[in-house]
């Protein structure tokens, strides 16, 4: 290469070619540098393209000598040569290489020009012989797009081609997506005989079925059903989903005049407590899909704490957006200077400003009140909380008496049953029939089929749990479990995706109601310097990959994920009230992954021991390539006092730790701890009184 | 990782370096994009570790060898795009006549990615380089859509060309040749039902244009590295359907396919794997299954294959083979930035 002559064994005859090539090449250097348009010369790039159709200089060429010869020309006839003279070189092309992009581009700048009437059933004829050799060539179905609109051909008639593609062969996948492109647009249109989702959707059910019940093994069918599936399930509204403190509960605040901190207690039990770090209440609203416009004039907040023109609402979020699911704000308690009983009262509802990622706006009126009964004492308390004292995780903690649960009620923290606007019950009804279908279906060890009932019953649970949660007394976990493990066993290269999936399942099957949680999966726990108890949720050695249905766990404080595969955290950031964590004996393989717990300001303990941290080369390597627009604060001021050596070695945990007032951080069994990380996470995180176990001197 | 099947690194290095010195005659119609066919050789024994073999400063003067530029300031202005023409026989001579204001100039975009990635590579310093007229001249190659022509004189827009467009903006650090927040918009729009990307908006779901998608996405700061673990949203793109959409490429002989119902190709093991690694979503698929996939394309005599039956390798094919087998920690590869497509300067 490089300019070099090759110089190898060559046969006369791809030498011939080779010497035409190049003496057409020439000649179209030589035309296009001098312009010349000539018959002559359009006949040697026509050669040039029919041999190498990728020339695109050659194309370009013609463009300019098109454009050029008809300036010279009016007559009707000699204008529809040249265009045809175009549209001939370019079928020459696509019979040298049907999936030329320059060819294709060619033809369809020239009918775009509209130089001269279009013949638009050639056009369709010659596309349907390309696409019958090779139904799938998405340059064909692109240009069958663009010809459409060309001609202003009706969506509903496109449509209408689909099903002729799809009847001829169930397998053409280009045809099921061609088929709902057409189908989203005339239902975003409304256009006449699309104005009911719910019976276009009915009628594709049924068209899908005979596909799935013809070739059970083909993906097509499949991926146009998942895409229904979603369509059927997806929220049209943001509804508040939960929130914390409970509407309904009442809350008593014990408060020490001469510490920043505060505990909280239900006001039906003095046995157990919340450990509030620096005297802030939060409150939490916790939206069905991300929002955006949460702010005090699309909330009201109603407290003797503070007016709520004082009140700001923050996204909890990591990425750069507006949009998020759950919103906080704090309420000040130390402010309030007298004792007494005060309610809190929040609404929303009243303006349209709150907003879906779609732009759907929130509606519903909601009213959340809780109270709160000031108890402040002057008398010194002992024991500073999760500080002084080591933190340790154990799993012989007290079982967590029934009566003291920290919410009285389970439901109390999904609110949208009393809101939710009167939702037909098509689609409930539409997968309950999906289910009795799929479950009679001859083809029962197909791993789509054992996909898509799982989907099914899990989308199922879901739209139940959020109608009428306390009309729901099971789920359909084992089952779903179930057909994960056969998943797992049927289709091994996907198992990794397989176990992701089923540990979405079992966080659902543990958290569903309280039952289930204080069976097995509540304790209690007490430091050694503290008369009090705290609420430990427990949700180790259960093979969970990821966090979900944070919207239950809103009032977690103590949470034990330890001996899980976890990979990610993300969604911990609404467990607001947060204050020990251990995700020791995890996948965790980056400080990154820990970057939720920015968010979380009464966070003291946290245990990520024997995890992959630093365990990967190409993780360790990563921000060597890192966008430079990646990160949401301003880094310059996070580093400021650090050197460049330790910047440049652990950029990532600067990052993450600066932000966390812990007191105790164990990080050992972890590939990346050293002593240089232990110096640098002490200079990090001044406060640190417990590092790995050892009291930090 | 199961290892136990032996991957012979010596036999690319040996493949490679003859093809840089000699090109089979089935390479003929690519002439027109002889940087790009380079830019496999010269990368792909970069991710060997195999650099010491080539004459970098050769590289270096031929690559900028075909670089476009303008004449002047007023020259600039005038709407062409000056960046890098593919090979020589796109290229004018400008000293060769009168005429030269007229000399059409065929700069190319996807060229002009390759070019920089290969002096990249080799270890030429991008900022020493004049890179204004190349940013300034881009910036008009961007449609009212958002999406990029990848020359002047107009031709398909697509995924492909705001993905190079992005790299090059990435690889210069300088974002004021292109609208990001445009092409942003351009990209979501080319999100088909399933989840993954077609290269048009409206066009079906392909392995190729969902990397454009996502790495673009990734180069311009849109998504974060490793979305899956840091991120709670999502509204940018649907990411569970799209990592479903990747995920079910893999198939049971362990190769991706680039769309469904597609045998599985070599190439798609970056293609997608790249998405799954971008969007920090590697560990689901069967790496064992994958890497015994890719040796099955690999050829006796060095490069891959498109498909395992077939007979003879490509430079297109081995290049992202290699690839590949890097983003899957092959022993003895060198890693890749995987949102550039090319291994990791900083590291060889």
């Amino acid at each position: 290469m490089h300019g070099r002559p090759r110089n190898g064994p060559r046969s006369e005859e791809s030498a011939a070619k080779a010497g035409k090539l190049r003496d057409l090449q020439a000649q179209l250097l030589h035309n296009h540098h001098n312009r010349i348009y000539t018959n002559e010369a359009r006949a040697a790039s026509a050669r040039l393209l029919e041999i190498n159709p990728e020339i695109y200089t050659a194309w370009n060429y013609r463009k300019l000598a098109l454009q050029s010869n008809l300036k010279e020309v009016t007559d009707v006839e000699a204008i529809k040569a040249f265009v045809e003279e175009e549209l001939r070189v370019v079928e020459a092309a696509l019979r040298q290489n049907p999936k030329s992009y320059g060819a294709w581009y060619h033809r369809k700048w020239v009918l775009n020009h509209k130089f001269s009437p279009a013949n638009f059933d050639h056009e369709y004829w010659l596309l349907g012989r390309l696409m019958k050799l090779d139904p799938r060539n998405f340059h064909g179905w692109n240009y069958r797009r663009f010809l459409a609109a060309l001609s202003n051909v009706p969506e509903v008639e496109e449509l209408m081609y689909t099903m002729e593609m799809i009847d001829s062969n169930f397998s053409n996948y280009s045809a099921w997506h061609n088929r709902s492109f057409l189908l989203s647009n005339l239902l975003k249109q409304k256009a006449q005989g699309f104005v009911s989702k719910e019976k276009i959707l009915t009628d594709e059910y049924d068209l899908v079925h005979q596909a799935l019940f013809t070739e059970a093994s083909d993906q097509s069918g499949w991926f146009y059903f998942l895409w229904l599936l979603d369509q059927t399930v997806s929220p049209d509204q943001p509804l508040v989903a939960s929130s914390w403190p409970a509407h309904g509960s009442s809350w008593v605040v014990s408060t020490n005049r001469s510490k920043s901190d505060c505990r909280l207690f239900p006001f039906e039990s003095s046995n157990s407590c919340y450990y509030l770090p620096m005297s802030i209440v939060p409150i939490i609203l916790y939206f069905n899909q991300p929002v955006s416009g949460v702010s005090s004039s699309t909330v009201t907040v109603n407290s003797v704490f503070t007016s709520n023109e004082d009140i700001t609402w923050r996204p909890l979020s990591l990425a750069k957006s507006e949009n998020a699911h759950c919103w906080v704000t704090y309420l000040k308690i130390s402010d309030a200077r007298s004792n007494g009983t005060s309610s809190v009262e929040i609404s929303l509802g009243h303006s349209q400003d709150i907003k879906s990622a779609h732009g759907s706006p929130h509606t519903c009126p909601v009213l959340l009140k809780f109270t709160i009964e000031l108890n402040c004492i002057d008398a010194e308390q002992p024991g500073g909380e999760f500080g002084e004292e080591l933190f340790v995780f154990n799993s012989d903690q007290v079982c967590l008496p029934y009566e003291d649960f920290p919410i009285s009620s389970f439901d109390q923290l999904k609110i949208s049953e009393n809101h939710a606007p009167v939702a037909s019950s098509w689609d409930v009804e539409t997968l309950s029939n999906e289910i009795s279908l799929f479950k009679g279906s001859p083809d029962d060890n197909c791993k789509f089929v054992k996909l898509t009932l799982a989907r099914l019953l899990v989308a199922y649970d879901a739209m139940m749990s959020e109608r009428s949660p306390s009309l729901q007394k099971k789920t359909h976990s084992e089952e779903v479990l179930k057909f994960f493990d056969d998943l797992i066993q049927l289709d091994p290269v996907h198992a990794k995706f397989y176990e992701d999936q089923r540990s979405l399942v079992i966080l659902d099957q543990v958290t569903f109601d309280k039952e289930s949680l204080m069976k097995n999966y509540g304790r209690l726990c007490k430091l050694a310097s503290s008369s009090h108890h705290y609420h430990v949720l427990q949700l180790n050695k259960l093979s969970l990959t990821r966090i979900g249905f944070v919207e239950r766990l809103l009032w977690v404080q103590i949470l034990d994920l330890s001996h899980n595969e976890i990979q990610s955290i993300s969604g911990l950031e609404a467990l607001q009230l947060l204050t020990c964590l251990n995700l020791a004996n995890n996948q965790l393989n980056s400080f990154a992954a820990l970057e939720p717990l920015r968010l979380l300001s009464s966070l003291r303990v946290l245990d990520v021991s024997f995890n992959k941290i630093g365990s990967y080369l190409i993780d360790t390597k990563r921000y060597l390539c890192s966008s430079p627009m990646s990160h949401t604060v301003d880094i310059k001021e996070v580093i400021k006092e650090f050197q460049d050596t330790e910047i440049a070695d652990y950029w990532e945990v600067i990052f993450i730790f600066k932000e966390l007032q812990l007191t105790q951080l164990n990080i050992e069994g972890n590939a990346v701890a050293n002593d240089n990380l232990s110096l640098l996470l002490k200079k990090t995180i001044p406060g640190l009184i417990w590092l790995n176990g050892d009291r930090v001197q | 990782m199961d290892r136990s099947s032996e991957f012979d690194k010596m036999r690319h290095v040996a493949s490679l370096e003859l093809m840089m010195e000699w090109m089979p005659s089935p390479y003929e119609s690519q002439e027109i994009n002889r940087l790009t066919l380079a830019h496999f050789a010269i990368s792909g024994l970069a991710i060997l570790g195999a650099l010491d073999q080539i004459d970098k400063d050769r590289v270096i003067n031929w690559v900028l060898s075909l670089r476009a530029q303008p004449k002047d300031k007023a020259e600039l202005e005038k709407g062409e795009f000056y960046g890098f023409h593919g090979s020589r026989s796109s290229q004018f001579d400008r000293h060769d006549g009168k005429q030269q204001d007229l000399v059409p100039n065929g700069s190319h975009l996807a060229s002009t990615y390759c070019a920089l990635a290969i002096l990249r590579i080799i270890g030429y310093d991008l900022s020493s380089m004049d890179s204004e007229s190349i940013i300034t001249s881009m910036r008009q190659l961007q449609q009212h859509d958002g999406s990029f022509t990848p020359i002047h004189l107009g031709a398909e827009t697509d995924l492909r060309f705001v993905y190079c467009a992005a790299a090059i903006c990435f690889m210069f650090n300088n974002w004021t040749g292109m609208d990001r927040e445009k092409a942003k918009e351009y990209i979501l729009r080319c999100q088909s039902y399933d989840g993954g990307f077609g290269l048009v908006p409206g066009s079906e779901s392909h392995g190729g244009g969902t990397y454009c998608a996502v790495a673009a996405l990734r180069l311009m700061g849109f998504i974060e590295a490793d979305i899956l673990s840091k991120s709670t949203l999502w509204t940018t793109i649907n990411v569970p359907l799209l990592l479903e959409w990747c995920i079910q490429r893999q198939g049971v002989d362990g190769g991706f396919q680039g769309r469904a119902n597609k045998a599985s190709d070599t190439c798609y093991a970056f293609w997608v794997g790249g998405v799954l690694k971008i969007l920090g979503a590697y560990h689901f698929l069967d790496k064992n299954a994958l890497r015994r996939f890719l040796l099955s394309c690999e050829s006796q005599y060095g490069g891959f294959q498109k498909f395992p039956e077939d007979a003879t390798p490509d430079l297109y094919h081995s290049y992202y083979g290699l690839a590949a087998l890097s983003l899957l920690e092959e022993p003895g590869l060198v890693p890749l930035c995987v949102e550039l497509g090319i291994p990791s300067p900083e590291i060889i």
